[in-house]
């Protein structure tokens, strides 16, 4: 299918975070975790218009995109995310970019995951 | 404009919670807070102390509980002196008029009764002429599933339209026990905006409204009323000087 004229295309807005406590947590766990807290909190009529998709998530550390109206209330879903696979976990996020690209490099490169087990 | 410093004055650590105070330190400094105020409930017997080290504030606070409106302005003055930050655990009709009828009281945190929000037009009227805030949990937003996530969704729509009507202060607190029950925060913000508060409107609750609460309770004994205060002269001061 012929893909859509760019100013035909949704907004669409980039949030990089890290998730904190997620040690050996896989995109999958987190994925399905993300789509529960959305499904609780908004609904399946909200979480639709959110249009919220997780991109990449390695090392604890990830890419959502979400439409750019709804920015407060992705944010707010991935507040309400506490535990995975019973452990608790934290998603914070780290900066928010129009493109995957700027996501990726301003602020996920080079970044550490903060762990509160380890004394800074 | 310069960068908005947030507080949290409501974090809870061990004995109360379960992670120590350094772990919510360094948490909540990575999260990006200014400041937080450990407000251990005042049964659980434990004082923690306070400091300020390089830019981020750890304020000495109480949560009073108390299950008798008449004794609550008791332990309110005996706790007054002690602590900087001073918030009744509320949730009781009768504790709820109390605390905010008590211009010591600096916050009412969790008003909301199983009845309802906890606050009435005459409440709000009151909080607004003693100045105390009422704070908005984020930890019943966040922790909270299902019905009871609803319940206090809705009585924060509630609280917060009396808020605006009377002009109370309100604040954004995480109340969290542990420290991944805290929230960075433009997260908060976030969470905010589901029961309908602007964006401007959170942010005063999680900087200025705080720093104006604790602006107030660090003002020294020379202070009278607002805009009035004693002002002594230091003669050794004058002297250096001079020099």
């Amino acid at each position: 299918m012929k893909i859509l004229p760019p100013t035909q295309r949704t907004n669409k807005r980039y949030f990089a975070f890290e998730l904190i406590g997620g040690n050996g947590v896989d995109r999958s766990d987190l994925l399905r975790e993300i789509f529960s807290c959305a499904g609780s909190l908004i609904g399946d009529r909200g979480s639709s218009e959110c249009n919220i998709r997780l991109l990449d998530f390695e090392d604890s550390k990830g890419v959502v995109r979400c439409l750019r109206e709804r920015m407060d209330m992705t944010r707010a879903v991935l507040a309400s995310v506490t535990s995975v696979n019973g452990n608790p976990v934290m998603v914070h996020v780290l900066g928010i970019s129009g493109t995957v690209h700027g996501a990726t490099k301003k602020y996920l490169e080079g970044c550490t995951v903060y762990s509160p087990e380890e004394k800074p | 404009m310069a960068d908005p410093v947030f507080y949290d004055l409501c974090v809870h650590c061990a004995p109360d919670g379960k992670s120590t105070q350094e772990e919510m330190v360094a948490m909540a400094r990575h999260l990006g807070f200014g400041g937080i105020a450990l407000t251990n409930h005042s049964n659980s017997d434990s004082l923690p102390k306070g400091s300020s080290d390089k830019g981020f504030e750890v304020l000495r606070g109480v949560e009073l509980v108390s299950s008798n409106p008449s004794k609550l302005h008791g332990i309110v003055g005996k706790y007054r002196k002690k602590v900087e930050i001073l918030a009744v655990h509320g949730g009781d009709e009768g504790i709820n008029r109390a605390a905010v009828e008590n211009p010591n009281v600096d916050i009412l945190l969790h008003p909301g009764t199983p009845k309802g929000c906890g606050l009435n037009h005459v409440l709000a009227k009151s909080a607004s002429d003693n100045n105390v805030a009422i704070a908005f949990d984020m930890a019943s937003l966040i922790m909270l599933r299902g019905g009871r996530r609803v319940h206090s969704l809705s009585h924060f729509r509630e609280i917060l339209a009396l808020a605006r009507k009377y002009d109370v202060p309100f604040l954004l607190t995480n109340n969290a026990s542990f420290s991944y029950g805290l929230r960075a925060p433009r997260e908060m913000m976030a969470l905010a905006t589901l029961f309908g508060m602007e964006r401007g409107e959170a942010l005063m609750a999680l900087s200025e409204t705080p720093a104006e609460i604790i602006r107030r309770v660090r003002r020294g004994n020379n202070f009278i009323c607002e805009g009035v205060e004693i002002l002594e002269d230091d003669p050794s001061g004058m002297k250096g000087e001079d020099k």
